[in-house]
């Protein structure tokens, strides 16, 4: 449970930065906080701090079943309503592991460094990805088993992918029962 | 019991009632008759119901009273048993205060031992302070002390510190004398190995000028040798030449010879001239000295060749390196050589026939391997089949002796069981049929494991006549069937081959979908909340433009409006909707600039009457005075007529020149008035004269007429 507190945390930073990082938000509605040693943004919007939170309490318990296979931030534009960029986090759970009541084989350290790692990678992506210059929303998309229950708030939507995507594979980072690959996909500027 | 009072007294009231109806009814039939009697009877009935219900009610009264007493003493009971109840409680309060009391008295008891202890402490503690600051007292002064001699050592570092700092501004220096030096040094070593690479360099062009050299001179040597060689050549070129030439000579001196000869004998014939005879006979011995010359140089020639052959034969004795004098030196040789060919061909010879015999010994020897090598393969094959042979026995061996331990147990289970004497025929039918059984199982294995042996004979044998060139035609067969067997397995390694490429294919683009976020729709499901992010921008976006559509359309509304408004004028906007009051600023300078231009139009009009009819004044004074009408037809043309003409169109029309000057056009009227033109116009070249002239004319034709 532990790991999937944590990993919501990585979730909700690494949401919280990809906003900060691509503008979507203005930057003033962020605030500094430090977590796992780390320098992070987080909003203070309230509507999105809902949401957020909405989304991270579903997410934890679908993370501790192991019903989520994928995790998709999605990047539209208001005028066009295309797809410009596409995170997507790939999650590996070991089912087996779930029902053993296994010992944390790794460090919490090994696991912030990973963390680290990870954020820092996604600001390092903001130098190569194309400027956002039309106003943009952005939007959470969960793949899950095709057998599960969806709950209230809850709706099916489409995979929101982009044409002729360019992608760029980022670090993946294990705990002792998720293995997580992430990526980035946007869509190719006519000027490139 | 209440109730039961309750519905006494409703019984009683109801028959007291009825009772009390009753007489009434009786009453007012018997009214008429009763007399007195009646009355008294009726105040006695009257005076008995009275005291009934007199009685009835204390009866109430006291069953209401009984009750009401019941319910005191219930009540006092009840208060009584609270009372009690209460008492209890407090007592038990007061029970509990007391204990707490005393709890709190230990406690405080306690307490103040406690508080007793903590002041010891206290004291102890205070006499301990006042110890520690004596102590602290005397570690101050030795603090003091140490500061003071802290101070000394301070001094003393800092003048050491400077001595450091001089020392290491020295080192410094040092140091950068150093490197300095070592890069002088460093460039002193690369000029060093410069030079030495020139110097290389140069040793290697002196080697390479010392080759050159040497080249040269035996290049040198070589072409003076040529050199001498091709003196002697032309030597013997111009020799041979000579002789050439002198051979040459020879045919015609032998043709002069024949000629003379023929002259001779013609001579002879035909002339009996003794005297030319001598002479002839002369010439004719001068012509055999001749010849014998001729003669002698011919064999001086032959011999000078035969030298020259000679000579050669020696140069080729001497470039061949023989040791050749004389032609059979040279046939020496040539046998020596002739026999060392012969000898090398025999050698040769037999040596060829030794690699064949060898060859042939190798084949041999080879077909011998082979036969050896299938020699022991089928050895092999036997010890394997013996082997095999070997263990299947010992399998045998080992169900049999298992099936004998086994025939034992139960033999001896069943002695165990039974009595030793008891051998039931049961038992020994039993035992028959194991035995039968057993010998069963024992053929039926000893057929298989024949059958067995035979089938791994024939793949031995199939074996056999595979590795052995026996049966070519059983060998074509297998050999087809093998041919065919491995083009199958070639084809499907093929088949296997491009489905593994296609496989990898499939899974490289399944990678790239699942890389895009595609997803098998059997096994997942997209998700996300209904109000996200995306969703609501979309919604006030929709919101924002259709409120902006909303106000394009109010503003259209308003421009349409002030256009048509400022065409009919201000006094419309009264009339607009109020929510136009952002259009009246405006409208005011729009009227302000509408009253401008209306009175500026205004002003024009009337201007313009004004002209005209201005105009219209002069042109009538004009006319009236001056007698003619004068109207611009054209540009720069005017037409004249006068007030006395006969007729309408009689007019005269002037142009005017480029220059200014009015000349007068040609017209109808104007003919008739040819000689005033040319005595007014030609000859006075006056126009007013001519016009006046006209008037006159014409006035008087009208007034005669």
């Amino acid at each position: 449970v532990l790991q999937g507190t944590q990993k919501n945390c990585i979730r909700a930073f690494g949401i919280n930065s990809i906003l900060y990082q691509r503008g979507i938000y203005p930057p003033e509605t962020f605030t500094r906080v430090t977590h796992y040693d780390l320098s992070l943004l987080l909003t203070t919007d309230p509507k999105l701090k809902s949401y957020l939170t909405n989304v991270v309490s579903q997410l934890k318990e679908w993370l501790f079943e192991c019903t989520v296979q994928k995790l998709v931030l999605v990047i539209t534009c208001l005028e066009t309503n295309e797809v410009l960029e596409r995170w997507q986090f790939d999650i590996e759970c070991d089912k087996s592991a779930k029902e053993s009541s296994a010992p944390r084989e790794k460090s919490i350290k090994t696991i912030q460094h990973e963390i680290r790692s990870v954020i820092r990678q996604i600001t390092a992506t903001v130098t190569f990805l194309p400027l956002l210059e039309t106003p943009c929303a952005f939007d959470l998309l969960v793949y899950t088993d095709k057998d599960l229950v969806v709950p209230d708030k809850w709706e099916e939507s489409g995979p929101q992918t982009i044409d002729q995507p360019e992608e760029v594979r980022l670090h993946s980072f294990t705990t002792s029962i998720h293995k997580v690959n992430s990526m980035v996909a946007y869509k190719k500027t006519e000027s490139a | 019991m209440d109730l039961e009072d309750d519905t006494t007294i409703l019984t009683t009231l109801k028959s007291f009632n009825s009772f009390i109806s009753r007489p009434e009814h009786p009453q007012r039939l018997s009214e008429h008759s009763a007399g007195s009697g009646i009355l008294q009877s009726q105040y006695k009935r009257s005076m008995e119901l009275l005291e009934a219900a007199e009685r009835v009610h204390s009866k109430n009264r006291y069953l209401q009273l009984d009750q009401e007493k019941k319910q005191m003493e219930l009540s006092h009971k009840r208060a009584r048993f609270e009372l009690e109840r209460a008492a209890s409680d407090s007592a038990r309060d007061l029970e509990h205060e007391v204990d707490r009391n005393q709890e709190l008295l230990g406690q405080i008891k306690k307490l103040e031992e406690r508080a007793e202890e903590v002041n010891k402490k206290l004291t102890e503690q205070k006499e301990a302070n006042d110890a520690l600051q004596k102590n602290l007292e005397g570690l101050n002064k030795t603090l003091e002390e140490r500061d003071d001699k802290l101070g000394t050592a301070n001094q003393t570092i800092r003048s050491l510190k400077d001595e450091i700092r001089e020392l290491r501004q020295k080192i410094q220096n040092q140091d950068s004398k150093m490197s300095a030096q070592t890069l002088e040094n460093q460039e002193l070593q690369e000029k060093i190995d410069l030079q030495q690479r020139k110097y290389q360099e140069v040793s290697q062009l002196c080697q390479s000028l010392q080759a050159a050299q040497s080249s040269c001179s035996d290049h040198i040597i070589k072409i003076k040798e040529l050199e001498r060689r091709l003196v002697f050549q032309e030597q013997d070129f111009a020799i041979v030449k000579t002789v050439k030439s002198e051979v040459a000579r020879v045919p015609d001196l032998e043709k002069e010879l024949k000629r003379l000869r023929d002259d001779n004998a013609y001579l002879r014939l035909n002339t009996f001239l003794k005297e030319n005879c001598s002479l002839l006979k002369e010439e004719v011995e001068g012509l055999r000295k001749k010849l014998e010359r001729m003669e002698k140089t011919k064999e001086e020639l032959i011999n000078m060749e035969l030298e020259k052959e000679l000579h050669a034969w020696e140069n080729l004795g001497q470039s061949t390196g023989l040791n050749i004098r004389k032609p059979e030196d040279l046939s020496r040789e040539v046998i020596q050589i002739q026999q060392r060919e012969i000898a090398l061909k025999e050698q040769n010879y037999t040596l060829n026939s030794r690699v064949r015999s060898v060859e042939r010994s190798q084949s041999e020897l080879r077909a011998e391997l082979t036969q050896q090598h299938s020699k022991t393969l089928e050895e092999q094959k036997k010890r394997e089949a013996q082997d095999a042979l070997v263990r299947r026995l010992q399998k045998r061996v080992l169900l049999l002796t298992k099936e004998r331990d086994g025939m034992r147990a139960i033999l001896e289970s069943y002695d165990s069981e039974l009595a030793p004497t008891e051998y039931s025929p049961q038992l020994s039918k039993r035992l028959r049929e194991a035995e039968d059984i057993l010998l069963k199982t024992q053929s039926h294995n000893a057929e298989m494991e024949a059958q067995l042996t035979k089938a791994q004979e024939e793949t031995g044998t199939l074996k056999l006549q595979l590795q052995t060139v026996s049966e070519p035609a059983l060998l074509n067969s297998v050999c087809a069937c093998i041919f065919f067997l491995r083009q199958k397995i070639e084809d499907l390694e093929r088949e296997r081959q491009r489905l593994e490429e296609q496989n990898n294919i499939l899974e490289m683009r399944l990678e790239r979908h699942n890389l895009q976020g595609d997803y098998d729709p059997v096994k997942t499901r997209v998700l996300h909340l209904k109000m996200n992010p995306t969703a609501i921008a979309k919604q006030e976006r929709q919101q924002e433009v259709e409120a902006l559509r909303q106000e394009v359309t109010r503003l259209r509304d308003l421009v349409r409006s002030l256009q048509s408004g400022g065409a009919v004028g201000h006094s419309q906007d009264d009339t607009h909707n109020p929510s136009f009051s952002l259009s009246l600023a405006p409208s005011k300078e729009v009227l302000d600039l509408r009253k401008q231009m209306e009175s500026s139009e205004l002003r024009n009009q009337r201007l313009k009457e004004v002209f005209q009819r201005k105009i219209q004044e002069f042109r009538t004074v004009c006319y009236v005075l001056t007698g003619y009408q004068i109207d611009i037809t054209t540009e720069n043309q005017y037409r004249l007529t006068s007030v006395y003409a006969e007729h309408m169109d009689d007019s005269l029309l002037f142009k005017k020149g480029s220059n200014g000057s009015m000349q007068l056009m040609e017209t109808e009227f104007s003919k008739t008035l040819g000689e005033m033109v040319a005595l007014h116009l030609h000859h006075q070249k006056s126009i007013p004269a001519f016009l006046s002239a006209v008037t006159l004319d014409l006035f008087s034709r009208q007034t005669t007429v």
